[in-house]
């Protein structure tokens, strides 16, 4: 690649991540507020009303090494979240680090595959709308868009286990990690993500719009007169951004929808982590699943930047 | 500053009409469903406060057990324990009736202070709401709602709290961008060189005047919302907890007879958040094409 190319690629990576070091602090700082202000820290706990007197307490808090003070208990817990020790499940009693891990992985695999699901949905009929215009079938596809955005996903999951696995047999109900077919089985969480995480309408309308504006904008009329194919003029703002975009906003919604599809489907991932730690109070690790999936959304919308910056160097200059 | 034939070309955007005759018929079905199911939902919550429903919600009947809608006096049949559809759907309303309306004043209310300042003010403040904004976003919601479950185990009410909190960038974003396009119009400038104070052209004739119709709008919206959050919290079984119902935890219940075949119970409660989310939707789109203009489609 030549260096022209590069630089701005390299300039909005290192803005991009400027950015996301500051929204990570930020997001860190809310969770560690959150869990300060929470009745009962995990260290009276500990303590289970031993020592009843303040001083004894705070006593046993030096003794513990646990500082007083709010910020250096916030920034010692930060230095160790950079050195990769997210503490200890209360729960299991494991490394949070390693269980975030093995089902960040999971959940990542759930959110990418429904994130695909959507857009297969929402690609063709937002390009048949805006390029056709009104016709017949757009207002059964605006209802049809809707109506599966309000549909709960809960439900959804358990129709498609009834009808897929109880009723056809398409694929097994009891799904082994040692079964055959078991990557089949994945499919239909990644399905009913897909359908049922609401955002499907939302991102019709985003990506009609964008491209009924582009396909109205003077260099598609210049290309179709003079001959040119006008999808090769119009796909990367008309599409490519679009798509992007909406891939970048709604990462959050899929990996909140995904909580509840892996409770319906018990999928390892880390929604079903989370939900379990809510229940538990399991405080390490739903700031570690705070923090990752914080770092998740933050990965997609840097995607997003480079893939506008990539398409419209231009904008690295802003 | 219009030509006499602009005006002319223009004729719609100026008559006198009522907006509703100006509007799409689309439109005007999509606002009237929203209305009917609005309505429903008040009526509804009405009912359930003063305990006027066909039969007592939790009154088992084991003789009549996961009956059919339609069976003489249970309109819409009974569950597993053979209590009534339809008055545990009505009184399931309470479950995000009112938290959904506190959630909504939260969103409005902060919403509109941090965007007429930013609006106004720009510079610091304008920096300000885009870092929050990137935060809230950052947070997948119902992560950030199980951290605040974990931490507290707080009731309905307070979850709702946090859920107002992260729409309010969305409200001061809306409002925000609403008042940059309004200062440069000529309204605007003839009431500050008529030395009209701040607070009358902010309250007056920026908010009153102008942002009327994004309140009712966002205000459909986040009513959709809360029911959505309000009833993944209790599916999950965070929320109302049995005997009452919510129509979270009522799919949840009656998902254990799926697998026998028996729908019912458990699709009564999904069909009547699928029909309440698709109302307030509907409602909140439509509003926003007749009143601010703007076909989508």
């Amino acid at each position: 690649m030549r260096l022209s190319a590069v630089k701005p690629i390299a300039l909005v990576m290192t803005r991009e991540i400027v950015i996301t070091t500051l929204l990570l602090l930020g997001v860190s700082f809310v969770v560690f507020v959150i869990l300060y202000f929470s009745p009962g820290d995990p260290f009276s706990v500990l303590l289970q009303g031993q020592m009843a007197s303040e001083e004894a307490r705070m006593g046993a808090r030096e003794a513990l090494g646990v500082s007083p003070s709010w910020y250096t208990q916030y920034v010692s817990w930060l230095v160790n979240m950079f050195q990769g020790n997210f503490g200890t499940s209360i729960r299991t009693g494991l490394p949070v680090l390693g269980e975030l891990i093995r089902t960040g992985i999971n959940t990542l695999y759930l959110t990418v595959g429904s994130l695909l699901v959507t857009l297969a949905i929402a690609i063709p009929i937002a390009l048949y709308s805006s390029v056709r215009g009104e016709t017949v079938f757009t207002w059964p596809l605006t209802m049809f868009a809707y109506v599966i955005s309000a549909l709960p996903v809960f439900w959804l999951g358990y129709i498609f286990i009834y009808f897929f696995m109880h009723k056809f047999n398409v694929f097994p109900v009891f799904s082994g990690t040692g079964a055959k077919f078991s990557w089949l089985y994945s499919l239909l969480p990644i399905f009913v993500l897909g359908i049922g995480n609401g955002t499907t309408s939302e991102v019709i309308r985003y990506l009609r719009d964008e491209m009924g504006r582009v396909m109205s904008e003077d260099y598609i009329r210049t290309a179709r007169a003079k001959g040119a194919s006008v999808w090769k003029h119009s796909f990367k703002e008309g599409l490519l951004i679009p798509v992007t975009e909406m891939i970048a906003a709604k990462i959050p919604f899929i990996l909140g929808g995904a909580v509840i599809v892996e409770q319906v489907f018990n999928w390892p991932g880390m929604g079903r982590m989370a939900w379990q730690a809510a229940q538990d109070r399991d405080f390490p690790v739903i700031m570690g699943i705070a923090i990752l999936a914080a770092v998740f959304v933050r990965m997609g919308s840097m995607f997003q930047r480079v893939v506008y910056v990539v398409v419209n160097p231009r904008a690295s200059q802003e | 500053m219009k030509s006499y034939s602009q005006i002319s070309g223009e004729i719609g955007e100026f008559s006198n009409l009522p907006f509703w005759k100006k509007a799409d018929t689309v439109d005007l079905v999509y606002v009237s469903y929203g209305l009917l199911i609005v309505s429903l939902v008040i009526l509804s919550y009405v009912l359930g406060m003063f305990n006027l429903m066909p039969h007592d919600p939790q009154a088992l009947n084991l003789d009549l057990m996961m009956a059919s809608p339609g069976t003489s006096g249970h309109l819409l049949g009974t569950d597993f324990l053979g209590r009534d559809m339809l008055s545990r759907l009505i009184l399931g309303i309470q479950a995000y009736f009112l938290p959904g309306l506190l959630a909504i004043a939260i969103s409005l209310s902060f919403g509109t202070v941090l965007g007429v300042l930013a609006g106004y003010r720009g510079g610091r403040f304008d920096t300000g709401i885009t870092y929050f904004t990137n935060l809230v976003d950052s947070f997948p919601r119902l992560v950030l709602i199980l951290l605040v479950i974990a931490a507290f185990k707080p009731d309905i009410y307070y979850i709702m709290i946090v859920v107002g909190l992260t729409n309010v960038p969305v409200v001061a974003s809306l409002i925000k961008g609403k008042i940059h396009f309004l200062r440069q119009k000529n309204f605007i400038e003839a009431a500050v060189s008529l030395g009209l104070p701040t607070r009358t052209i902010i309250l007056k004739h920026i908010l009153w005047h102008n942002c009327r119709s994004l309140f009712i709008i966002q205000a459909t919206l986040g009513m959709g919302e809360a029911i959505l959050i309000e009833t993944s919290l209790s599916y999950l079984g965070f929320g109302v907890q049995e005997p009452m119902p919510s129509w979270g935890n009522m799919v949840q219940s009656g998902a254990n007879y799926f697998m026998q075949g028996k729908f019912w119970p458990s699709t009564a409660p999904a069909l009547a958040i699928l029909f309440t989310i698709l109302g307030f939707h509907l409602l909140g789109d439509g509003l926003n094409n007749m009143l601010e203009g703007k076909r989508g489609r």
